[in-house]
């Protein structure tokens, strides 16, 4: 990666840039928040955030500080303040057009993991958070876009537990046989490097485009499977210098979610 | 009805007549003055073994100086509904008091995960919205209720819900069991000294975990009369008689903050992430902010002093939306 940006930047950018106008978008914790922050500020500023707690369509207040997320910064000038079963309720309702989540590991049918790495669930080689509000996400908004670092231990054959569903193992209409509601699923996954989709037929995670600079083969030799490559990958263009003006200056000066840059 | 998958987690469910029963005779119908010491309320209320559970936030809004009585007072195998404890699920397997956990959000730091690893700590898997929907049922007095959450996950293998074929759609559909916590713990902004208490913002469950819990110990950063609360009777966010101790204890939340009083202490968390993934420095920080002090006044006073808390004040600039 050049010296001009992070890692987190460009992931931050492209997850960005994912989100529409006008929809209702389900935003993560931390990098998600930051990219929604930037989304409002560039081409979305009708975007409608949700929270897990229950904030609908905040406006937060800038800088972004580290750690905020049901307090009052973030849950500015909100059009309602709700609660969990509500806004869990709005999203299994079908009103939640997009959400935005980070993991740990991600497989080829875009299955998440959270929970914890090792091949025996009892004694864990290494435990982490869980699904927190990962799985209502992942199970209930019309697309998902999955935030994950692009490193070969992330991206693996079969995870090693299932916490939230993605196209499951691929088979045709696996989620809805399993009662998970119809036309959703996994839509992207934005990495440090590339970007991702899933075919229609097969479910395959489906390579759509790659940083500029980087080739194709780059990009694979940092996962542990192959994933399908789209007809015509694109160049994603690196953050523009109104991205990271916007980042640096206002959203995060101090650099909690976006990073230090080598050059710096 | 037909169970199609079953999860393998523990959990315990409480007979919703057993529970009626216990409302009937244990919550008192009349206003009494329920206002006592933080210390009593823990004492009274919190026994070895109990189910305990938390509302909202560990940042924001969270009772955490109920939690530091809980600890400081040493109980032992309870059981914790963890979603935004994202600190207190932490001190309190590092202090000893936990048998297991419901895990929403286990929990930053490593500490806590290496308990799990090690065995140390049973825990079941849910997620943030299921556990809170457990609440509900809770609430509710029913033994369930419907999620489309879970389904087809591990999550949903190693938890307590179970999968059956809807009666009126024929699909699958994951039930939660129910959860009646033996204690709830919610901070407020301000009550009366009969419980009659508010909370503002947005937050997880507090009147779902107030009504679904056995005994409620609530926290309140103010005690207003109750002519007030009868002046604005839409503010009221959870009724009396589902309330068993009020606690006065302003800046209760800290290191959170609560919304449109005090902000939360950023370098106090940071103090607790440096701790959460080294025993001795978790030793060093329970020592520190818990078992060296006698009480939340004493924590306030010694630990964390008069400039830190007019300057947090200073901080939560935004009142809006919060009284």
């Amino acid at each position: 990666m050049g010296l001009d940006f992070t890692e987190s930047e460009f992931m931050i950018c492209q997850c960005a840039r994912l989100m529409e106008d006008g929809k209702i978008v389900f935003i993560g914790y931390g990098m998600p928040q930051v990219a929604a922050i930037l989304a409002q500020r560039l081409h979305a500023p009708r975007m409608v955030q949700v929270y897990e707690f229950g904030a609908v369509g905040s406006l937060p207040e800038t800088p972004f500080v580290r750690f905020t997320m049901g307090g009052p910064r973030n849950c500015y000038r909100s059009l309602a303040w709700t609660n969990m079963n509500t806004i869990f309720a709005q999203a299994q309702l079908g009103m939640v057009d997009l959400g935005v989540l980070g993991a740990t590991q991600i497989d080829r049918f875009g299955n998440v993991n959270s929970t914890m790495l090792g091949a025996d669930y009892k004694h864990p080689e290494k435990r982490f958070p869980g699904s927190g509000g990962a799985n209502e996400v992942l199970t209930q908004c019309w697309r998902t876009v999955i935030v994950i670092r692009h490193e070969r231990r992330r991206f693996v054959k079969k995870v090693d537990f299932v916490t939230s569903p993605g196209y499951l193992d691929g088979s045709r209409e696996a989620r809805e046989r399993a009662g998970i509601p119809r036309g959703t699923g996994p839509w992207r996954v934005v990495t440090s490097k590339a970007l991702y989709g899933f075919d229609d037929h097969s479910r395959q995670m489906t390579l759509l485009g790659v940083l500029r600079g980087l080739t194709i083969d780059d990009v694979l030799k940092g996962m542990e499977f192959t994933p399908l490559v789209g007809e015509k990958v694109e160049q994603l263009e690196p953050p523009t210098q109104e991205e990271l003006r916007i980042l640096r200056e206002e959203i995060d000066p101090a650099r909690a979610i976006i990073g230090e840059t080598a050059r710096d | 009805m037909d169970v199609l998958q079953a999860g393998v987690g523990e959990f315990t469910v409480e007979d919703p007549d057993d529970l009626r029963a216990f409302m009937r005779t244990e919550k008192r119908r009349e206003m009494v003055d329920k206002v006592m010491p933080e210390a009593e309320a823990v004492r009274r209320y919190v026994k070895d073994g109990d189910y305990i559970s938390f509302d909202f936030s560990s940042f924001t809004r969270g009772p955490a100086s109920l939690i530091r009585e809980i600890i400081r007072q040493r109980r032992q195998n309870l059981w914790f509904a963890a979603k935004f404890t994202l600190m207190e699920s932490t001190l309190l397997v590092a202090a000893g008091c936990l048998r297991g956990i419901d895990v929403g959000f286990l929990g930053l730091g490593n500490l806590i995960g290496k308990a799990v690893e090690e065995g140390r700590i049973k825990v079941t898997e849910w997620t943030n919205g299921t556990l809170t929907l457990r609440h509900l049922a809770g609430a509710m007095g029913v033994p369930f209720l419907p999620s489309r959450n879970l389904l087809a996950t591990d999550t949903l293998t190693y938890s307590g819900a179970k999968v059956v074929q809807d009666p009126f759609t024929g699909r699958p559909i994951a039930l939660v069991p129910a959860v009646n916590p033996d204690v709830g713990l919610v901070h407020v902004h301000q009550c009366d000294i009969y419980g009659n208490a508010r909370c503002f913002g947005p937050g997880v469950s507090p009147l779902e975990t107030a009504m679904a819990s056995k005994r409620t110990i609530i926290s309140t950063e103010e005690i207003i009369t109750t002519d007030d609360i009868r002046k604005e009777p839409s503010k009221t966010t959870i009724p009396y008689y589902l309330v068993d101790a009020v606690v006065y204890a302003p800046f209760g939340c800290l290191p959170g903050g609560a919304q449109g009083v005090y902000e939360m202490d950023t370098e106090h968390f940071l103090e607790y992430m440096a701790a959460s993934g080294d025993e001795p420095k978790m030793a060093a920080y329970l020592e520190k902010y818990i078992y060296s002090v006698a009480s939340h006044e004493e924590f306030l006073e010694k630990r964390v002093g008069v400039a830190k808390l007019l300057d947090l004040k200073r901080q939560a600039t935004i009142k809006e939306g919060y009284h």
